[in-house]
């Protein structure tokens, strides 16, 4: 390994080469090792970083689009709702109306109709025991002005015969 | 010019003392400068990592613009050292150049045709190398006879074409900037303090040119880099 110097220009310094080479090399080796690795890591994940997040709110977005359309579709429904429910109470109270009405009516009707019937009994009451009474009041007039004129047979067939009048009456009543 | 470099022998083979010098300085100095910048690596990014992560997507763009189709991911971190390294080489010798007892130790190490003809070696020695790799040994020079056979020699020729172009445009646009430089330097000292004067607003007026040239000649190596890789990989 002897370097010896020499003088003079003009020789030809293959040596160069190889040593620009290798100087070469190991720069680029070094720079790889201390900064091109690193920068480049990092310029790499930051535009990772940077397609992620344009990912995430592009999905932001559609979610956010996807709620507000299920919430304009939630209060439309509402509004449907609301109007079916106060159209359905109307209908329950229209009907319970005409049921308590016909209720009512027929219930009138019952109140009237035994009222009648009542008051046709007692009257007939009424007249059956007139009846009697005019018939038994009558028939002690009739026997004490009677029994003073008429014999005991007289009276027998007087009896009978009004008695007979009194039945008949009676019947066609 | 007439600069004068120190050799060496090793390993049978020459080193120039001044290459190997500004080759290790610029390679130190595009490393401190991706470290320091990438320091504090946070989700939301702070200056440094902000500069930082402008270059990288700058060099990213470079290599997307040759594979369109984004197959060109494997390039990323060769494209983004080569455009520092050479960015940071072009501007070195511009900066700084180091001169003791009549022999140059420091300079831009891309103003030497051996460093540019390297860099230029491994841009296309990668191409081959994916050719191969992507479409096998008869698959890669099957397509040295595409579009059609007898274009086959000036394929050929094109591949040495393309090193040379691209190896010795970066010489020639650093050197001959280096070279205006010591031309106008020689002028300061011409004639005392008035040309001195008058040299300065020249000197800075070129020194930002060629500010301007290292960028785009870094911009344009690595570019065409990515190309040659990309059209080796694609079947025409």
């Amino acid at each position: 390994m002897a370097s010896i110097l020499v003088l003079g220009a003009g020789k030809l310094a293959l040596g160069d080469m190889l040593f620009i080479l290798i100087s070469f090399i190991l720069l680029t080796l070094a720079v790889k090792k201390y900064a091109w690795g690193p920068i480049t890591k990092m310029m790499d994940a930051r535009s990772e970083k940077i397609t992620g997040d344009l990912d995430y709110a592009d999905q932001e977005r559609a979610r956010a689009d996807k709620m507000a359309k299920e919430r304009e579709e939630a209060l439309r429904n509402s509004r449907a709702e609301a109007i079916e429910i106060v159209n359905k109470a109307k209908e329950n109270g229209d009907d319970q109306k005409k049921t308590i009405v016909a209720s009512a009516h027929s219930e009138a009707e019952n109140v009237r109709t035994k009222a009648q019937s009542d008051a046709e009994k007692a009257k007939q009451d009424a007249m059956q025991e007139a009846q009697n009474d005019i018939a038994n009041l009558s028939l002690e007039i009739a026997s004490k002005v009677i029994s003073k004129e008429l014999n005991s047979d007289d009276q027998k067939s007087l009896i009978d015969s009004y008695i007979k009048e009194l039945t008949v009456n009676n019947e066609t009543k | 010019m007439d600069d004068k470099y120190k050799f060496f022998d090793a390993f049978g083979l020459t080193f120039n003392v001044a290459n190997c010098l500004s080759a290790v300085v610029a390679a130190i100095l595009v490393f401190i400068l991706v470290y320091s910048l990438s320091r504090k690596i946070t989700m939301r990014p702070g200056k440094a990592q902000n500069v930082m992560e402008w270059m990288v997507d700058f060099t990213n763009s470079i290599v997307k613009q040759a594979f369109p189709d984004g197959s060109g991911k494997n390039f990323n971190l060769y494209a983004f050292v080569l455009f520092l390294f050479i960015f940071v080489s072009n501007q070195l010798g511009l900066i700084l150049q180091v001169k003791v007892g009549g022999y140059t130790y420091l300079k831009s190490p891309t103003a030497n045709p051996m460093i540019t003809m390297s860099l230029a070696l491994v841009s296309l020695l990668l191409a081959h190398y994916y050719s191969v790799k992507k479409f096998g040994f008869g698959g890669y020079l099957g397509n040295f006879a595409r579009p059609v056979a007898f274009l086959t020699p000036v394929n050929l020729l094109e591949e040495f074409t393309n090193f040379l172009t691209l190896s010795l445009r970066l010489y020639g646009n650093i050197f001959a900037g280096e070279v205006l430089l010591a031309l106008i330097g020689t002028v300061a000292k011409s004639f005392g303090i008035v040309s001195f004067v008058v040299a300065i607003p020249i000197e800075m007026i070129w020194q930002g040119f060629s500010v301007f040239i290292g960028a785009i000649q870094a911009y344009v190596f690595t570019t065409l880099s990515m190309v040659y890789i990309s059209r080796k990989m694609t079947k025409e």
